[in-house]
């Protein structure tokens, strides 16, 4: 059934992810290996996610789920994507003071964040084999945007809702009006 | 389950919804938007103890601001009083994604769509390596944390792993780790402090 796979997927996404895009690689392998998403819906899917309100996660398990699945997948998804604030997080909240001064879990994430850039590594080249390489041939105008942004984002501290709303505009000029890529 | 705490659950609720209406990138605007309305107005918690739970609820897996919302909602009231904030606060993100999903496949076909996806699909390859660098910077301060950075990108990269499997392996790996440290500490036998 798949309600019951996306719900699946999704409390292995959520139980996998330690804070912002660390999901991200998890979320693109269960889409891949269930063959609901492509890279490049991947690529759509953050963009969507980063432009619209509400926390990262929750929002590409409302649009993976509901592209897979209509409204009620969305659902499913994000009941999902919740599962660990409603039982580890909540086992964590009654046993507040002793999990607080335990270094159990700084121990984990000594670990795991590191294991995560790594994975983010992956993904940003995956994305950017999909966004520079359609079809094989070099796409210079997308190169040179993801450029221009990272220099937004890294020096000039751009918003990213801004920063996607930017690289629309700068797309539909280029491919579009000047017929550039 | 009481009927205050039915009240402050149901209370809470509504106060979450409304914040989760305006949650532009990421979860820290919601943490300014619970000290308005917690610390400074209603003076329900301490900054300190805010900054307790969110430094917990960072900790624990899953969505950070979810984690740190149940951990704050039970806080004041209970079990229930923590689902109904965590609900509340993603019922608005639900709502509104669903309807721009519809409005995705509406115009996906669109070939002036596709030019601005295309240019698009450039800024989120930025934006991801801005987040790796931000991650990196804190958590690769030390060799070993640059080593399993780069052993979790080769493994991937070669070979057929998981990610998940990736992750489990660093888990298992730290609690070891924890418990070796923790066993040797013991020996130790407390001198020092």
């Amino acid at each position: 059934m798949i309600y019951l796979e996306l719900f699946l997927s999704f409390v292995k996404i959520g139980f996998t992810s330690f804070g912002g895009m660390s999901m991200v690689p998890v979320i693109m392998e269960e889409m891949g290996r269930h063959g609901w998403m492509s890279a490049g819906d991947i690529s759509n899917l953050i963009a969507i996610a980063e432009m619209t309100p509400g926390s990262l996660g929750v929002n590409c398990a409302t649009f993976a789920g509901t592209q897979t699945a209509g409204f009620l997948g969305g659902l499913a998804a994000v009941t999902g994507v919740l599962t660990p604030a409603f039982t580890l997080t909540l086992a964590v909240a009654v046993f507040f003071a002793r999990f607080r001064t335990s270094g159990v879990m700084k121990a984990v994430l000594t670990v795991v964040k590191p294991i995560c850039i790594g994975m983010i590594l992956l993904v940003i080249l995956t994305l950017g084999e999909g966004s520079f390489f359609p079809q094989g041939r070099f796409d210079y105008v997308a190169a040179l945007i993801a450029v221009v942004c990272f220099v937004l984002i890294r020096w000039k501290k751009v918003s990213v809702p801004l920063l996607i709303g930017l690289s629309a505009a700068m797309g539909i000029v280029c491919y579009g009006l000047l017929g550039l890529g | 389950m009481s009927k205050s705490k039915l009240k402050i659950g149901l209370e809470l609720f509504w106060i979450f919804l409304k914040i989760g209406c305006f949650t532009f990138g990421s979860g820290w605007s919601v943490l300014a938007q619970l000290e308005q309305e917690f610390v400074d107005k209603r003076k329900a918690i301490t900054k300190s103890d805010l900054l307790e739970l969110t430094t917990v609820g960072k900790s624990v897996p899953g969505i950070m601001i979810t984690n740190i919302c149940m951990l704050f909602g039970y806080q004041m009231g209970g079990w229930f009083g923590g689902v109904c904030a965590v609900v509340g606060l993603t019922v608005p993100a639900v709502f509104i994604l669903t309807a721009v999903t519809f409005f995705y496949d509406a115009v996906k076909g669109n070939p002036w769509f596709g030019y601005a996806m295309r240019g698009i699909g450039g800024a989120v390859v930025a934006i991801i390596s801005g987040a790796a660098v931000s991650l990196g910077k804190e958590a690769l301060r030390r060799w070993s944390a640059v080593l399993i950075c780069a052993a979790a990108f080769l493994l991937g990269l070669l070979t057929d792993i998981s990610n998940i499997a990736l992750i489990l392996i660093g888990v298992v790996g730290a609690l070891c780790w924890y418990g070796v440290r923790l066993g040797l500490e013991k020996k130790k036998g407390g001198d020092g402090k």
